[in-house]
């Protein structure tokens, strides 16, 4: 299990450590020693919103926070809702931000489009994936990102590949979504139902 | 310790109120405030913006007209540029202009950390002074200023902040009390305070503790900025939210349908935050559509005072 001393430090950096160390060595198991409850608290919610179950402990050393990613408990942890309600689960995996070859001026007005119009698939949209090139529609002067904030304010899970905004050094300008690592997008794959690639 | 007093202090040390008020007549009080801190943001200019409108608000909040205002600052000399200093003075000045306060001097020293803000005199009617107490059963309570700018501002340390929700929150930060004030005092208004460094919950219990009162929040009705809901749950509170939660939890009962995120952000330690006004409930649309008049949006009718149980803030 990765240990992670961020003993000494003040809220936010201990959360900021946790957060680079999963999302660069995708971990699915950690451990964070902490010196306050604060940031003990801060830390366990913020792996919590990346589905690791949590465990926290407090010794000599300070305040730990356990956490563990388990596959198959997330599996079913998320299907059972969208089973239940009878709803098909789409994930539509966008890696360009124009749609076709040929004319570019072209295939960014179609991907535009196509954003716009994705609200159509109604509650079976149930994941928006950005990776590679398409990260660039999530970020700062991209046309859609009102488009997507209604997505997202309506409950659609749209899921920004860090990696990809790391590359692209636009990991600061990202507008939209949940910037997420391949574990996730891998888990989302095996969960939908039906998975539409762009 | 023995806090000298006398009889023209209307309120005074033994009180939890945003300010002092001195009696000087049978038609005039003075309000005084004092309130400085280290930079939030990086900009100067907005930095003192928005410090001048943090310590402004406590005199709207009691009720007054703020009238002058000295400059209290420390400064770096050796680490920083001057010209940090000079630029943090105009925002200050400009936010005093707006405020149609008048500077009448101030006191610098040499310090270690840059720390700026204001001592503020203000104007009231010894009979019209708002302070925390005399709230009644049945009155509504008014948030003027959406929640989150504590979450938001260590967001900004951590550099996870957009640079859209960067200005919005600066923006909020600046913005005056005087509006929604000047609103607020055309009506029958009970009790007022400003949300500031014990956050909503930290404040409220404020005004009912040793009360006969209690109060009953619609968690629903909070305003509270998109931003800070996600970074709140991603783990970026400040330590002061969990101070103030740990220092009034006691007070307060959550139905258990509030979000454990959304509970935490009640406590969101606020920086120039907006008014709280209970007033009477058959003035409070009224006072709501005068609000969003004059342009505040996000005023909203948050809960309302009620007999029992007293001292507990219940959350639903």
């Amino acid at each position: 299990m990765k240990a992670i001393d961020a003993r000494g430090l003040a809220c936010p950096a201990p959360v900021l450590q946790t957060k680079s160390a999963i999302e660069a060595e995708q971990l699915n198991a950690v451990r964070i020693v902490v010196d306050n409850a604060a940031a003990q608290q801060n830390v366990k919610r913020f792996l919590e919103s990346r589905g690791f179950e949590i465990a926290l402990e407090k010794d000599t050393r300070g305040y730990h926070v356990i956490g563990k990613c388990d596959a198959t408990a997330l599996i079913q942890r998320e299907t059972a809702p969208a089973a239940e309600a009878g709803i098909a689960k789409i994930m539509v995996m966008i890696a360009t931000d124009r749609i076709g070859y040929g004319d570019d001026e072209l295939g960014l007005k179609l991907m535009v489009n196509f954003i716009r119009t994705l609200k159509e698939m109604g509650p079976d949209l149930w994941r928006l994936v950005f990776i590679n090139n398409g990260v660039k529609l999530a970020v700062r002067d991209s046309a859609v990102i009102p488009d997507l904030k209604e997505l997202e304010d309506n409950g659609l899970q749209i899921l920004v590949c860090g990696t990809c905004l790391t590359h692209f050094d636009l990991l600061e300008h990202k507008q939209v979504g949940e910037t997420t690592n391949m574990l996730d997008i891998v888990t989302a794959m095996q969960l939908a139902d039906k998975v539409i690639n762009i | 310790m023995e806090i000298p007093t006398n009889d023209r202090i209307i309120v005074g040390m033994d009180s939890l109120d945003d300010a002092g008020v001195y009696q000087i007549s049978d038609d005039l009080a003075i309000i005084q405030t004092v309130d400085f801190f280290t930079p939030i943001i990086d900009d100067p200019y907005w930095f003192g913006q928005i410090a001048a409108a943090n310590a402004l608000s406590d005199v709207y909040a009691m009720g007054g007209i703020p009238k002058t205002a000295m400059n209290l600052v420390g400064f770096p000399l050796k680490q920083m540029d001057i010209s940090i200093l000079r630029q943090i003075i105009q925002g200050g000045l400009d936010k005093m202009k707006e405020a149609d306060v008048v500077l009448i001097g101030g006191h610098s020293v040499e310090d270690r950390e840059l720390k700026y803000g204001l001592s503020v005199t203000g104007f009231v009617h010894p009979d019209r002074i708002l302070t925390k107490k005399n709230l009644s059963a049945g009155d509504c309570l008014v948030l003027t200023k959406p929640l989150g700018t504590g979450v938001i501002n260590t967001a900004i340390k951590g550099g996870t902040a957009s640079v859209e929700v960067i200005e919005r929150v600066t923006q909020l930060m600046a913005t005056l009390n005087r509006d929604a004030a000047e609103v607020m005092l055309k009506y029958r208004v009970h009790a007022c305070t400003d949300i500031t460094g014990f956050g909503l919950l930290g404040h409220l219990a404020e005004m009912i503790v040793n009360a006969h009162c209690g109060i009953e929040l619609n968690a629903g009705n909070i305003p509270i900025l998109p931003e800070a809901i996600e970074y709140a749950a991603m783990g970026l509170l400040p330590a002061g939210a969990f101070k103030n939660k740990a220092f009034r939890e006691s007070m307060v009962e959550f139905s258990p349908s509030v979000n454990p995120v959304l509970r935490d952000l009640l406590f969101d330690p606020q920086t120039s935050g907006g008014l709280l006004i209970c007033l009477t409930r058959e003035d409070t649309d009224k006072l709501i559509d005068e609000l969003n008049q004059k342009g505040i949006d996000e005023a909203a009718v948050i809960g309302n005072v009620i007999s029992a149980p007293p001292g507990k803030i219940l959350v639903n």
